[in-house]
Protein backbone atom coordinates (compact mmCIF):
# COMPACT_ATOMS: atom_id res chain seq x y z
CA UNK A 1 0.00 0.00 0.00
CA UNK A 2 2.93 2.47 1.00
CA UNK A 3 4.42 2.09 -2.32
CA UNK A 4 0.95 3.09 -4.26
CA UNK A 5 0.70 6.05 -2.03
CA UNK A 6 4.60 6.94 -3.20
CA UNK A 7 3.91 7.31 -6.61
CA UNK A 8 4.22 11.03 -7.33
CA UNK A 9 1.14 10.76 -9.33
CA UNK A 10 -0.90 9.53 -7.07
CA UNK A 11 -0.17 11.61 -4.33
CA UNK A 12 0.08 14.92 -6.43
CA UNK A 13 -3.76 13.64 -7.26
CA UNK A 14 -4.64 13.15 -3.90
CA UNK A 15 -3.53 16.42 -2.82
CA UNK A 16 -5.38 17.81 -5.30
CA UNK A 17 -8.64 16.17 -4.55
CA UNK A 18 -7.99 17.52 -0.59
CA UNK A 19 -7.26 20.93 -2.13
CA UNK A 20 -10.63 20.81 -4.02
CA UNK A 21 -11.58 24.11 -1.92
CA UNK A 22 -9.05 25.57 -3.46
CA UNK A 23 -8.68 25.15 -6.78
CA UNK A 24 -12.35 25.50 -6.94
CA UNK A 25 -12.13 29.20 -5.78
CA UNK A 26 -9.55 29.78 -7.94
CA UNK A 27 -11.35 28.91 -10.74
CA UNK A 28 -14.66 30.41 -9.74
CA UNK A 29 -12.87 33.53 -9.23
CA UNK A 30 -11.42 33.41 -12.33
CA UNK A 31 -14.60 33.44 -14.05
CA UNK A 32 -15.95 36.20 -11.63
CA UNK A 33 -13.50 38.19 -13.01
CA UNK A 34 -13.49 37.56 -16.10
CA UNK A 35 -16.83 39.05 -16.54
CA UNK A 36 -16.79 42.01 -13.85
CA UNK A 37 -16.82 44.90 -16.31
CA UNK A 38 -19.59 42.72 -18.47
CA UNK A 39 -23.23 43.85 -17.94
CA UNK A 40 -24.25 40.07 -19.09
CA UNK A 41 -21.30 38.62 -17.49
CA UNK A 42 -21.10 35.13 -18.47
CA UNK A 43 -24.44 34.88 -20.14
CA UNK A 44 -22.54 36.53 -23.23
CA UNK A 45 -21.14 33.04 -24.27
CA UNK A 46 -24.79 31.93 -23.90
CA UNK A 47 -26.32 33.94 -26.02
CA UNK A 48 -23.29 33.95 -28.86
CA UNK A 49 -23.74 30.17 -28.61
CA UNK A 50 -27.44 30.48 -28.91
CA UNK A 51 -27.28 32.61 -32.27
CA UNK A 52 -24.30 30.67 -33.63
CA UNK A 53 -25.91 27.23 -32.83
CA UNK A 54 -29.31 28.16 -33.95
CA UNK A 55 -28.16 29.51 -37.49
CA UNK A 56 -26.56 26.60 -37.56
CA UNK A 57 -29.60 24.51 -37.58
CA UNK A 58 -31.02 26.66 -39.51
CA UNK A 59 -28.70 26.67 -42.78
CA UNK A 60 -28.38 22.94 -42.44
CA UNK A 61 -31.11 21.27 -41.98
CA UNK A 62 -32.15 23.63 -45.37
CA UNK A 63 -28.92 21.81 -47.03
CA UNK A 64 -29.41 18.66 -46.39
CA UNK A 65 -33.38 18.91 -46.33
CA UNK A 66 -33.95 17.10 -43.20
CA UNK A 67 -36.89 16.98 -40.68
CA UNK A 68 -35.65 20.96 -38.59
CA UNK A 69 -37.15 19.47 -35.81
CA UNK A 70 -35.53 16.42 -34.74
CA UNK A 71 -31.75 17.81 -36.06
CA UNK A 72 -32.13 21.63 -34.04
CA UNK A 73 -32.11 19.34 -31.25
CA UNK A 74 -29.29 17.22 -32.01
CA UNK A 75 -27.08 19.72 -33.28
CA UNK A 76 -27.47 22.32 -30.89
CA UNK A 77 -27.07 19.97 -28.04
CA UNK A 78 -23.77 18.77 -29.88
CA UNK A 79 -22.39 21.75 -30.95
CA UNK A 80 -22.54 23.03 -27.27
CA UNK A 81 -21.08 20.23 -26.24
CA UNK A 82 -18.43 20.25 -28.73
CA UNK A 83 -17.35 23.79 -28.09
CA UNK A 84 -16.31 22.13 -24.56
CA UNK A 85 -14.26 19.07 -25.89
CA UNK A 86 -12.64 21.32 -28.19
CA UNK A 87 -12.17 24.24 -25.97
CA UNK A 88 -10.63 22.07 -23.55
CA UNK A 89 -8.50 20.10 -26.34
CA UNK A 90 -6.71 23.45 -27.59
CA UNK A 91 -5.98 24.98 -24.11
CA UNK A 92 -4.28 21.88 -22.96
CA UNK A 93 -0.70 21.73 -24.48
CA UNK A 94 -0.38 25.53 -23.13
CA UNK A 95 -1.97 25.29 -19.54
CA UNK A 96 1.56 25.09 -18.16
CA UNK A 97 3.51 27.35 -19.64
CA UNK A 98 0.90 29.95 -19.70
CA UNK A 99 -1.31 29.91 -17.35
CA UNK A 100 -0.05 28.44 -14.58
CA UNK A 101 3.58 29.03 -14.96
CA UNK A 102 3.48 32.24 -12.68
CA UNK A 103 2.20 29.95 -10.07
CA UNK A 104 4.67 27.68 -10.05
CA UNK A 105 7.31 29.77 -9.64
CA UNK A 106 6.18 30.74 -6.79
CA UNK A 107 4.21 28.24 -5.16
CA UNK A 108 5.07 24.69 -4.24
CA UNK A 109 1.34 23.38 -5.95
CA UNK A 110 2.06 20.40 -7.75
CA UNK A 111 1.02 21.04 -11.50
CA UNK A 112 -1.96 18.85 -11.63
CA UNK A 113 -3.18 21.16 -9.15
CA UNK A 114 -3.30 23.82 -12.27
CA UNK A 115 -4.89 21.20 -14.12
CA UNK A 116 -7.73 21.18 -12.07
CA UNK A 117 -8.68 24.19 -12.04
CA UNK A 118 -8.48 24.60 -15.23
CA UNK A 119 -11.00 22.02 -16.08
CA UNK A 120 -13.08 22.93 -13.51
CA UNK A 121 -12.95 26.59 -15.01
CA UNK A 122 -14.38 24.80 -18.65
CA UNK A 123 -16.85 22.90 -16.84
CA UNK A 124 -18.65 26.08 -15.22
CA UNK A 125 -18.55 27.54 -18.21
CA UNK A 126 -20.42 24.19 -19.95
CA UNK A 127 -22.76 24.03 -17.40
CA UNK A 128 -24.14 27.31 -18.34
CA UNK A 129 -25.33 26.14 -21.40
CA UNK A 130 -27.01 23.47 -20.48
CA UNK A 131 -29.99 25.03 -19.31
CA UNK A 132 -29.93 26.06 -23.47
CA UNK A 133 -29.74 22.53 -24.35
CA UNK A 134 -32.51 21.32 -22.22
CA UNK A 135 -34.96 24.38 -23.29
CA UNK A 136 -34.09 23.68 -26.97
CA UNK A 137 -35.32 20.53 -26.53
CA UNK A 138 -38.40 20.70 -24.04
CA UNK A 139 -39.69 23.45 -26.51
CA UNK A 140 -39.68 21.23 -29.96
CA UNK A 141 -40.67 18.21 -27.86
CA UNK A 142 -43.05 19.78 -26.34
CA UNK A 143 -42.27 18.43 -22.90
CA UNK A 144 -39.24 18.08 -20.57
CA UNK A 145 -38.10 14.19 -20.34
CA UNK A 146 -36.68 14.21 -17.09
CA UNK A 147 -35.06 11.13 -17.28
CA UNK A 148 -32.73 12.13 -19.59
CA UNK A 149 -30.97 14.07 -16.80
CA UNK A 150 -30.30 10.45 -15.05
CA UNK A 151 -26.94 9.54 -16.92
CA UNK A 152 -26.09 13.14 -17.22
CA UNK A 153 -23.68 13.58 -13.76
CA UNK A 154 -22.49 10.22 -14.64
CA UNK A 155 -21.21 11.91 -18.31
CA UNK A 156 -19.75 14.93 -17.05
CA UNK A 157 -17.74 12.86 -14.13
CA UNK A 158 -16.45 10.44 -16.98
CA UNK A 159 -15.64 13.70 -19.22
CA UNK A 160 -14.08 15.49 -16.80
CA UNK A 161 -12.05 12.79 -15.28
CA UNK A 162 -10.67 12.20 -18.44
CA UNK A 163 -9.87 15.91 -19.30
CA UNK A 164 -7.73 16.10 -16.31
CA UNK A 165 -5.52 12.97 -17.55
CA UNK A 166 -5.40 14.39 -20.32
CA UNK A 167 -4.25 17.92 -19.84
CA UNK A 168 -1.63 16.69 -17.28
CA UNK A 169 -0.51 14.46 -20.51
CA UNK A 170 -0.52 16.94 -23.18
CA UNK A 171 0.18 19.95 -21.18
CA UNK A 172 3.39 18.17 -19.95
CA UNK A 173 4.34 17.19 -23.96
CA UNK A 174 3.68 20.86 -24.92
CA UNK A 175 5.98 22.56 -22.02
CA UNK A 176 8.29 20.66 -23.23
CA UNK A 177 7.74 20.24 -27.24
CA UNK A 178 6.86 23.79 -28.38
CA UNK A 179 4.86 22.38 -31.48
CA UNK A 180 2.34 20.50 -30.19
CA UNK A 181 0.25 23.82 -29.32
CA UNK A 182 -0.16 24.87 -33.19
CA UNK A 183 -0.71 20.97 -33.76
CA UNK A 184 -3.64 20.65 -31.56
CA UNK A 185 -5.29 23.68 -33.14
CA UNK A 186 -5.00 23.48 -36.65
CA UNK A 187 -6.15 19.59 -35.95
CA UNK A 188 -9.90 20.51 -34.12
CA UNK A 189 -11.21 22.14 -36.56
CA UNK A 190 -11.27 19.01 -38.68
CA UNK A 191 -12.24 16.97 -35.87
CA UNK A 192 -15.61 18.77 -35.49
CA UNK A 193 -16.39 18.00 -39.68
CA UNK A 194 -15.12 14.17 -38.43
CA UNK A 195 -17.76 14.11 -35.36
CA UNK A 196 -21.19 13.35 -35.95
CA UNK A 197 -22.08 16.38 -35.02
CA UNK A 198 -23.50 18.28 -37.54
CA UNK A 199 -24.62 15.00 -39.34
CA UNK A 200 -25.91 11.72 -38.17
CA UNK A 201 -24.05 8.64 -38.14
CA UNK A 202 -27.06 7.27 -40.16
CA UNK A 203 -26.56 9.32 -42.88
CA UNK A 204 -22.79 7.62 -43.37
CA UNK A 205 -24.57 4.25 -44.57
CA UNK A 206 -22.82 1.42 -44.65
CA UNK A 207 -19.97 3.46 -43.74
CA UNK A 208 -21.78 4.14 -40.08
CA UNK A 209 -19.14 1.84 -38.02
CA UNK A 210 -16.57 3.97 -39.08
CA UNK A 211 -17.44 6.86 -36.52
CA UNK A 212 -16.04 4.32 -34.01
CA UNK A 213 -12.51 5.08 -34.61
CA UNK A 214 -12.93 8.57 -33.52
CA UNK A 215 -12.22 8.85 -29.85
CA UNK A 216 -14.17 12.25 -29.63
CA UNK A 217 -17.27 10.16 -30.80
CA UNK A 218 -17.40 8.46 -27.53
CA UNK A 219 -17.00 11.57 -25.17
CA UNK A 220 -19.52 13.82 -27.25
CA UNK A 221 -21.82 10.70 -26.84
CA UNK A 222 -21.81 10.23 -23.22
CA UNK A 223 -23.01 13.75 -22.49
CA UNK A 224 -25.54 14.30 -25.39
CA UNK A 225 -27.66 10.72 -26.42
CA UNK A 226 -29.40 10.90 -23.41
CA UNK A 227 -30.19 14.44 -22.73
CA UNK A 228 -31.90 14.42 -26.60
CA UNK A 229 -33.25 11.00 -26.22
CA UNK A 230 -31.11 9.05 -28.23
CA UNK A 231 -31.17 5.23 -28.03
CA UNK A 232 -29.18 3.99 -25.53
CA UNK A 233 -25.59 2.71 -27.15
CA UNK A 234 -23.89 0.28 -24.61
CA UNK A 235 -20.17 0.67 -27.02
CA UNK A 236 -20.49 4.34 -26.76
CA UNK A 237 -19.89 4.07 -22.67
CA UNK A 238 -17.74 0.84 -22.92
CA UNK A 239 -15.50 2.85 -24.97
CA UNK A 240 -15.44 5.91 -23.07
CA UNK A 241 -14.45 3.51 -20.02
CA UNK A 242 -11.94 1.77 -21.93
CA UNK A 243 -10.05 5.03 -23.57
CA UNK A 244 -10.31 6.59 -19.75
CA UNK A 245 -8.67 3.61 -18.47
CA UNK A 246 -5.75 4.21 -21.05
CA UNK A 247 -5.16 8.25 -20.55
CA UNK A 248 -5.09 6.93 -16.93
CA UNK A 249 -2.21 4.72 -17.89
CA UNK A 250 0.09 7.07 -19.43
CA UNK A 251 -0.41 9.45 -17.32
CA UNK A 252 0.44 7.59 -14.81
CA UNK A 253 3.78 7.02 -16.15
CA UNK A 254 4.15 10.35 -18.10
CA UNK A 255 3.67 12.28 -14.70
CA UNK A 256 5.33 9.98 -12.49
CA UNK A 257 8.59 10.07 -14.54
CA UNK A 258 8.70 13.79 -15.74
CA UNK A 259 6.83 15.71 -12.89
CA UNK A 260 9.36 17.44 -11.45
CA UNK A 261 10.70 18.58 -14.89
CA UNK A 262 7.69 20.57 -15.64
CA UNK A 263 8.55 23.53 -14.18
CA UNK A 264 12.32 24.02 -15.43
CA UNK A 265 9.91 23.80 -19.42
CA UNK A 266 7.99 27.05 -18.50
CA UNK B 1 8.63 20.69 16.79
CA UNK B 2 12.45 21.49 15.47
CA UNK B 3 12.58 22.84 12.23
CA UNK B 4 15.31 21.94 10.24
CA UNK B 5 16.85 21.97 6.78
CA UNK B 6 19.21 19.40 5.30
CA UNK B 7 20.84 19.11 1.91
CA UNK B 8 23.16 16.83 1.02
CA UNK B 9 25.11 16.69 -2.02
CA UNK B 10 22.60 18.45 -3.61
CA UNK B 11 22.95 19.18 -7.76
CA UNK B 12 20.09 20.91 -9.78
CA UNK B 13 21.02 21.23 -13.32
CA UNK B 14 18.92 23.83 -15.50
CA UNK B 15 17.74 21.81 -19.15
CA UNK B 16 18.77 24.26 -22.54
CA UNK B 17 16.03 23.70 -25.15
CA UNK B 18 15.90 26.63 -27.49
CA UNK B 19 17.20 24.96 -30.28
CA UNK B 20 18.16 28.26 -32.40
CA UNK B 21 19.94 30.40 -30.44
CA UNK B 22 21.95 27.59 -29.57
CA UNK B 23 25.00 28.56 -31.94
CA UNK B 24 25.42 32.05 -30.43
CA UNK B 25 24.46 30.65 -27.37
CA UNK B 26 27.57 28.75 -27.28
CA UNK B 27 29.95 31.22 -28.52
CA UNK B 28 29.21 33.50 -25.86
CA UNK B 29 29.59 30.33 -23.69
CA UNK B 30 32.81 29.40 -24.76
CA UNK B 31 34.07 32.84 -24.09
CA UNK B 32 32.55 32.56 -20.11
CA UNK B 33 34.61 29.84 -19.77
CA UNK B 34 38.07 30.96 -21.14
CA UNK B 35 36.70 33.49 -18.34
CA UNK B 36 36.38 31.06 -16.01
CA UNK B 37 32.63 31.96 -14.90
CA UNK B 38 30.10 29.83 -17.48
CA UNK B 39 28.80 26.89 -15.81
CA UNK B 40 27.13 25.33 -19.10
CA UNK B 41 27.98 21.81 -19.77
CA UNK B 42 26.63 18.84 -21.50
CA UNK B 43 25.36 15.96 -19.79
CA UNK B 44 25.87 12.24 -20.42
CA UNK B 45 22.29 11.93 -22.53
CA UNK B 46 24.06 14.68 -24.56
CA UNK B 47 21.63 17.81 -23.72
CA UNK B 48 23.11 21.53 -22.94
CA UNK B 49 22.60 22.08 -19.23
CA UNK B 50 23.24 25.22 -16.63
CA UNK B 51 24.69 23.84 -13.56
CA UNK B 52 22.46 25.81 -11.67
CA UNK B 53 23.52 24.06 -7.99
CA UNK B 54 26.71 22.14 -7.92
CA UNK B 55 26.97 19.70 -4.57
CA UNK B 56 25.40 21.70 -2.10
CA UNK B 57 25.95 20.72 1.59
CA UNK B 58 24.02 22.54 4.19
CA UNK B 59 22.39 22.10 7.39
CA UNK B 60 20.19 24.59 8.80
CA UNK B 61 18.32 24.54 12.34
CA UNK B 62 15.62 25.74 14.59
CA UNK B 63 16.43 29.38 15.47
CA UNK B 64 18.78 30.29 12.84
CA UNK B 65 18.37 33.18 10.91
CA UNK B 66 20.29 32.74 7.69
CA UNK B 67 21.63 35.41 4.82
CA UNK B 68 22.56 34.49 1.32
CA UNK B 69 24.73 36.68 -0.71
CA UNK B 70 26.36 36.54 -4.17
CA UNK B 71 26.63 38.42 -6.76
CA UNK B 72 23.73 38.47 -9.65
CA UNK B 73 22.79 34.85 -10.86
CA UNK B 74 24.85 32.65 -8.83
CA UNK B 75 21.76 30.81 -7.92
CA UNK B 76 20.54 32.39 -4.59
CA UNK B 77 17.06 31.76 -6.00
CA UNK B 78 17.59 28.56 -7.40
CA UNK B 79 18.57 27.74 -4.07
CA UNK B 80 15.85 29.72 -2.42
CA UNK B 81 12.91 27.94 -5.00
CA UNK B 82 14.87 24.20 -4.20
CA UNK B 83 14.12 24.70 -0.41
CA UNK B 84 10.18 25.28 -1.09
CA UNK B 85 9.86 23.25 -2.80
CA UNK B 86 9.30 24.59 -6.30
CA UNK B 87 12.41 22.92 -8.03
CA UNK B 88 13.38 19.48 -7.34
CA UNK B 89 16.96 18.35 -7.31
CA UNK B 90 18.61 16.41 -10.57
CA UNK B 91 20.76 14.58 -7.71
CA UNK B 92 21.01 14.32 -4.00
CA UNK B 93 18.48 14.59 -1.31
CA UNK B 94 16.81 17.30 0.72
CA UNK B 95 15.11 17.39 3.94
CA UNK B 96 12.79 20.34 5.09
CA UNK B 97 11.27 19.45 8.74
CA UNK B 98 8.27 21.90 9.70
CA UNK B 99 6.09 24.26 7.20
CA UNK B 100 7.16 26.27 4.73
CA UNK B 101 6.03 29.65 3.82
CA UNK B 102 8.29 32.02 1.42
CA UNK B 103 7.72 35.22 -0.87
CA UNK B 104 10.39 34.57 -3.52
CA UNK B 105 8.29 36.54 -6.09
CA UNK B 106 6.93 40.30 -5.73
CA UNK B 107 4.62 39.01 -8.83
CA UNK B 108 3.86 35.94 -6.66
CA UNK B 109 1.45 34.93 -8.97
CA UNK B 110 -0.49 38.27 -8.56
CA UNK B 111 -3.84 38.91 -10.72
CA UNK B 112 -3.55 42.49 -12.37
CA UNK B 113 -7.58 42.77 -12.78
CA UNK B 114 -8.48 41.82 -9.46
CA UNK B 115 -7.97 44.25 -6.50
CA UNK B 116 -5.45 44.54 -3.72
CA UNK B 117 -7.69 42.93 -1.32
CA UNK B 118 -8.90 40.30 -3.89
CA UNK B 119 -5.20 39.65 -4.08
CA UNK B 120 -4.54 39.32 -0.88
CA UNK B 121 -6.71 36.55 -0.38
CA UNK B 122 -5.83 34.54 -3.52
CA UNK B 123 -2.49 34.29 -2.66
CA UNK B 124 -3.84 32.41 0.99
CA UNK B 125 -6.48 30.45 -1.18
CA UNK B 126 -3.13 29.67 -3.50
CA UNK B 127 -1.35 28.49 -0.16
CA UNK B 128 -4.38 26.16 1.09
CA UNK B 129 -5.84 28.23 3.39
CA UNK B 130 -10.22 28.93 3.21
CA UNK B 131 -11.91 32.34 2.75
CA UNK B 132 -13.08 32.19 6.78
CA UNK B 133 -9.77 31.46 7.71
CA UNK B 134 -8.51 34.65 6.06
CA UNK B 135 -11.19 36.79 6.65
CA UNK B 136 -9.65 38.09 10.30
CA UNK B 137 -6.25 38.50 9.68
CA UNK B 138 -7.27 40.49 6.39
CA UNK B 139 -8.07 43.58 7.96
CA UNK B 140 -4.09 42.70 9.90
CA UNK B 141 -2.54 43.07 6.29
CA UNK B 142 -4.40 45.48 5.20
CA UNK B 143 -3.38 48.26 7.86
CA UNK B 144 0.49 46.83 7.44
CA UNK B 145 0.74 47.66 3.47
CA UNK B 146 -0.63 51.04 4.55
CA UNK B 147 -1.98 51.31 1.25
CA UNK B 148 -5.31 52.73 2.69
CA UNK B 149 -8.09 53.28 -0.38
CA UNK B 150 -5.38 51.66 -2.79
CA UNK B 151 -6.41 48.26 -2.23
CA UNK B 152 -10.06 48.31 -3.42
CA UNK B 153 -8.64 49.34 -6.74
CA UNK B 154 -7.18 46.99 -9.26
CA UNK B 155 -3.42 45.70 -8.90
CA UNK B 156 -2.66 47.28 -12.87
CA UNK B 157 -2.28 51.09 -11.36
CA UNK B 158 0.01 49.77 -9.04
CA UNK B 159 3.48 50.91 -9.09
CA UNK B 160 6.05 48.12 -7.72
CA UNK B 161 6.94 49.50 -4.73
CA UNK B 162 2.83 49.22 -3.80
CA UNK B 163 3.14 46.02 -5.21
CA UNK B 164 6.49 44.92 -3.00
CA UNK B 165 4.23 45.85 -0.43
CA UNK B 166 1.26 44.21 -0.93
CA UNK B 167 3.20 41.01 -1.32
CA UNK B 168 5.45 41.03 1.57
CA UNK B 169 2.26 42.08 4.21
CA UNK B 170 -0.07 39.47 2.71
CA UNK B 171 3.19 36.90 3.27
CA UNK B 172 3.13 37.87 6.62
CA UNK B 173 0.18 37.01 7.71
CA UNK B 174 1.16 33.25 7.96
CA UNK B 175 3.90 32.19 10.87
CA UNK B 176 5.78 29.73 9.41
CA UNK B 177 8.21 27.09 10.49
CA UNK B 178 10.37 28.09 7.76
CA UNK B 179 10.08 30.99 6.17
CA UNK B 180 12.31 31.97 2.56
CA UNK B 181 12.63 35.89 1.48
CA UNK B 182 13.96 36.71 -1.88
CA UNK B 183 14.96 40.19 -2.05
CA UNK B 184 12.16 43.23 -1.78
CA UNK B 185 13.21 45.49 0.45
CA UNK B 186 15.16 47.84 -2.34
CA UNK B 187 11.56 47.88 -3.47
CA UNK B 188 9.97 49.40 -0.96
CA UNK B 189 10.17 53.23 0.76
CA UNK B 190 12.24 53.72 3.50
CA UNK B 191 9.50 53.80 5.81
CA UNK B 192 7.98 50.56 4.96
CA UNK B 193 11.82 49.27 4.71
CA UNK B 194 11.90 49.79 8.39
CA UNK B 195 8.41 48.52 9.04
CA UNK B 196 8.71 45.26 7.91
CA UNK B 197 12.41 44.90 9.13
CA UNK B 198 10.92 45.40 12.10
CA UNK B 199 7.71 42.64 11.61
CA UNK B 200 10.13 40.09 10.50
CA UNK B 201 12.15 40.07 13.68
CA UNK B 202 9.18 40.11 15.53
CA UNK B 203 7.58 37.28 14.01
CA UNK B 204 11.25 35.51 13.62
CA UNK B 205 11.72 36.02 17.26
CA UNK B 206 9.99 33.08 18.13
CA UNK B 207 12.91 31.02 16.74
CA UNK B 208 11.97 29.58 13.72
CA UNK B 209 14.18 29.66 10.42
CA UNK B 210 14.61 32.83 8.34
CA UNK B 211 16.48 32.23 5.13
CA UNK B 212 16.61 35.71 3.12
CA UNK B 213 18.78 36.43 0.33
CA UNK B 214 19.58 40.17 -0.49
CA UNK B 215 21.55 42.45 -1.56
CA UNK B 216 21.49 45.15 1.01
CA UNK B 217 23.73 44.44 3.94
CA UNK B 218 22.40 46.43 6.57
CA UNK B 219 18.95 45.20 6.60
CA UNK B 220 20.30 41.40 6.28
CA UNK B 221 22.71 42.07 9.38
CA UNK B 222 19.90 43.42 11.10
CA UNK B 223 17.78 40.21 10.92
CA UNK B 224 20.28 37.08 10.43
CA UNK B 225 22.94 35.81 12.37
CA UNK B 226 24.21 33.56 9.60
CA UNK B 227 25.34 33.79 6.20
CA UNK B 228 25.35 31.78 2.90
CA UNK B 229 27.77 33.00 0.06
CA UNK B 230 27.04 31.42 -3.07
CA UNK B 231 28.95 32.30 -6.56
CA UNK B 232 28.55 30.02 -9.98
CA UNK B 233 26.02 27.41 -7.80
CA UNK B 234 28.61 26.45 -5.39
CA UNK B 235 28.52 27.55 -1.49
CA UNK B 236 31.43 29.25 -1.06
CA UNK B 237 31.08 29.86 2.87
CA UNK B 238 28.46 29.01 5.59
CA UNK B 239 29.01 30.80 8.68
CA UNK B 240 29.36 33.99 10.90
CA UNK B 241 27.54 36.58 9.05
CA UNK B 242 30.43 39.44 9.38
CA UNK B 243 33.39 36.67 8.26
CA UNK B 244 30.78 35.65 4.84
CA UNK B 245 30.32 39.60 3.93
CA UNK B 246 33.98 40.22 4.21
CA UNK B 247 34.71 37.01 1.87
CA UNK B 248 32.30 38.38 -0.55
CA UNK B 249 33.05 41.92 -0.18
CA UNK B 250 36.92 40.91 -1.02
CA UNK B 251 35.79 38.48 -4.00
CA UNK B 252 34.37 41.50 -5.38
CA UNK B 253 37.38 44.04 -4.79
CA UNK B 254 39.41 41.16 -6.88
CA UNK B 255 37.08 40.93 -9.71
CA UNK B 256 36.69 44.84 -9.93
Amino acid sequence: MNSIKDNIAISDFIFSLKNIYSWTYLAYFDLKLKYRRAFLGPWWIVLGMAISAGLMCLLWSTIFNLDWKSYLTYLFSGFIIWMWISGQVIEAPQIFYTDASRFMKSYSNPPIFYVFRKCYINLLLFLHHIPLIIIVTALVNGRIDYTAFLSLPLGLFIVFINFIFFTSILGMLGARYRDIEPTVKSLMPPMLLLTPILWKPEMLGEYAGLIYWNPFVYFVGIVRDDLIGLPFDIYIWIGALVITFIQMLIFLILYSKKRDRVVFWI
Amino acid sequence: MNSNITLKNVYLDFPLYDVASRSFRNEITELGKKMGFARQETNEKGRKIIQGLKNVNLEINHGEKVAIVGPNGSGKTTLLRLIAGIYHPTSGEIKCTGNINSMLDIGFGLESDATGYENILLSHILRGMRKNEIKNKLKEVAEFTGLHDFLDLPLRIYSEGMKARLAFSSSMCVVPDIFLIDEFFSTGDMEFSKRSRDKLLDLMGSSSILIFASHDFSALKSICNKAIYITNGEIQFFGNIDDAFEIYKNSQLQDG
